[in-house]
């Protein structure tokens, strides 16, 4: 019997949810943060989207959030012109980084030794997080607005996404470019996926896949409306794309047919990713809200409860919440 | 039309009184440094507590003391203005002033951002 998809809102920011990220599996499960425009970065139990802490400190917006492994400490990117570095556990800010301009993007090694950023200033920075009194590495060479920056291959590569409408892939030790990718448009997003070393990159409604190391374009697919971020399944399976019309597309990757499409979002969708296992994959939004959505629907996991018709009537069931049957119009 | 799937509960919510980090939470416990220090850092922590209570005590006092009076403002740019002092905000990020007094005339109400401010003084 085919059950429809009851995502999970995760309310509590206050101004659009522009970025958010998860951790690896940790003993205590996974996590998920989410960067706002109310500079109020928030950490989530990922698998039920329960708030767990709100890290005080930024003086303005947020723009990029993200978490190590092992989900002990945070970076957030803002418009205050700092990044800072926080600790997971207690929520105590740990360093902050002064910048030249809004910062928009964070992403750690995976050893969480090394800090990378990339914003407004158009410079890469590698920061050492054991020695954070020391001047950062800069890479300099974009010519606009840096939006995303990432390590990848094992942390020598970074990859960069800026407003220039290039992507760029840099040898950490070199700081040389290695190769650039054009495009017509500006990237909206860019997620890596280590193992397997894949690159996605949404541009206009196009959602690319690229090999990480070579920049060589795999495949790409075109969705009906402007895509803001997209994220691949762990399984490399499905992937799934949100953007201007506020819904969220499923993707069959082998086929690239779209497979579902959800309502649900009161706005455009910023970004969108999967959660480590693959089981269930976050949205946030212009509207302030963070989504989870199945990616098996009516399967039991997390808050939801694969629930068979005797039990729904049963005076014996657990107490269920079931949403409302919406009419369609 | 399909059944919707069913939901436990929804997530839960930001606590509005706290920021969160729940401390006896397992991984809290399991992963922060044990709460109970050796004697002798305990002291060095308890006396710098007490002076930054003290400290804070004091702050406090001399916001309300300065309430009313004409206090002058040192600020960047080697601005140094007059006003009436009315309040600060919660987080003192701005300033409520009165006849704020400036080059291009005297203001009636104006708000000072606490971080152009580098002193203030008034006769107590």
């Amino acid at each position: 019997m085919a059950m429809r998809q009851t995502p999970l809102t995760c309310s509590g920011h206050t101004r659009p949810v522009v970025d958010l990220a998860f951790s690896g599996i940790t003993p205590y499960g996974y996590f998920l943060i989410s960067a706002c425009k109310d500079g109020k970065p928030m950490l989530r139990q990922g698998d039920t989207g329960d708030w767990i802490g709100t890290f005080l400190g930024h003086k303005g917006a947020v723009w990029g959030a993200t978490l190590n492994n092992e989900a002990t400490k945070a970076a957030t990117a803002a418009a205050d012109f700092t990044a800072k570095v926080w600790d997971a556990v207690t929520g105590d800010e740990v360093l902050t980084l002064a910048h030249k301009h809004i910062v928009k993007s964070v992403n750690f090694t995976q050893d969480s030794n090394c800090l990378l950023t990339g914003g407004n200033d158009k410079v890469l920075r590698i920061y050492d997080l054991s020695k954070p009194e020391a001047e950062p590495q800069e890479i300099a060479g974009h010519t606009s607005a840096i939006k995303k920056a990432l390590w990848c291959n094992n942390d020598q590569q970074i990859l960069s996404a800026a407003d220039d409408k290039t992507v760029r892939l840099w040898d950490k030790n070199t700081k040389e470019a290695v190769k650039t990718l054009s495009f017509d448009a500006s990237v909206s997003s860019m997620e890596y996926i280590p193992d397997g070393e894949i690159l996605v990159i949404t541009y206009g409604r196009t959602i690319a896949f690229y090999k990480a190391h070579s920049l060589d374009l795999i495949k790409t697919v075109d969705a009906p409306a402007s895509i803001h971020s997209a994220s691949l399944h762990p399984e490399k399976d499905f992937f799934v794309a949100g953007g201007d019309d506020f819904k969220l597309y499923k993707y069959d990757y082998t086929t690239k047919e779209e497979m579902e499409s959800y309502k649900g979002h009161f706005g455009p969708i910023h970004c969108v990713r999967f959660s480590p296992d693959g089981e269930l994959y976050a949205s946030g939004s212009e509207d302030g809200t963070l989504r989870l959505w199945q990616t098996a629907v009516g399967k039991t996991y997390g808050l939801w409860k694969c629930v068979l018709p005797e039990e729904l009537s049963s005076e014996n069931s657990e107490v269920l919440y079931c949403p409302p049957a919406e009419i369609k119009a | 039309m399909k059944t919707p799937v069913s939901v436990l509960r929804l997530p839960r919510g930001p606590d509005p009184n706290s920021r969160g980090f729940d401390p006896s939470s397992p991984r809290f416990l399991a992963l922060c440094p044990t709460s109970v220090p050796s004697s002798s850092s305990s002291s060095s922590d308890e006396e710098e507590q007490r002076l930054r209570a003290e400290l804070r005590e004091r702050f406090l006092r001399t916001l309300l003391l300065m309430t009313g009076k004409r206090v002058r403002f040192d600020m960047h740019e080697h601005v140094r203005v007059h006003a009436r002092f009315g309040a600060s905000d919660i987080d003192v990020l701005n300033l409520q002033v009165s006849d704020l007094e400036t080059p291009l005339g005297v203001q009636r109400e104006a708000l000072l951002r606490c971080q152009d401010v580098i002193a203030c003084s008034f006769e107590v």
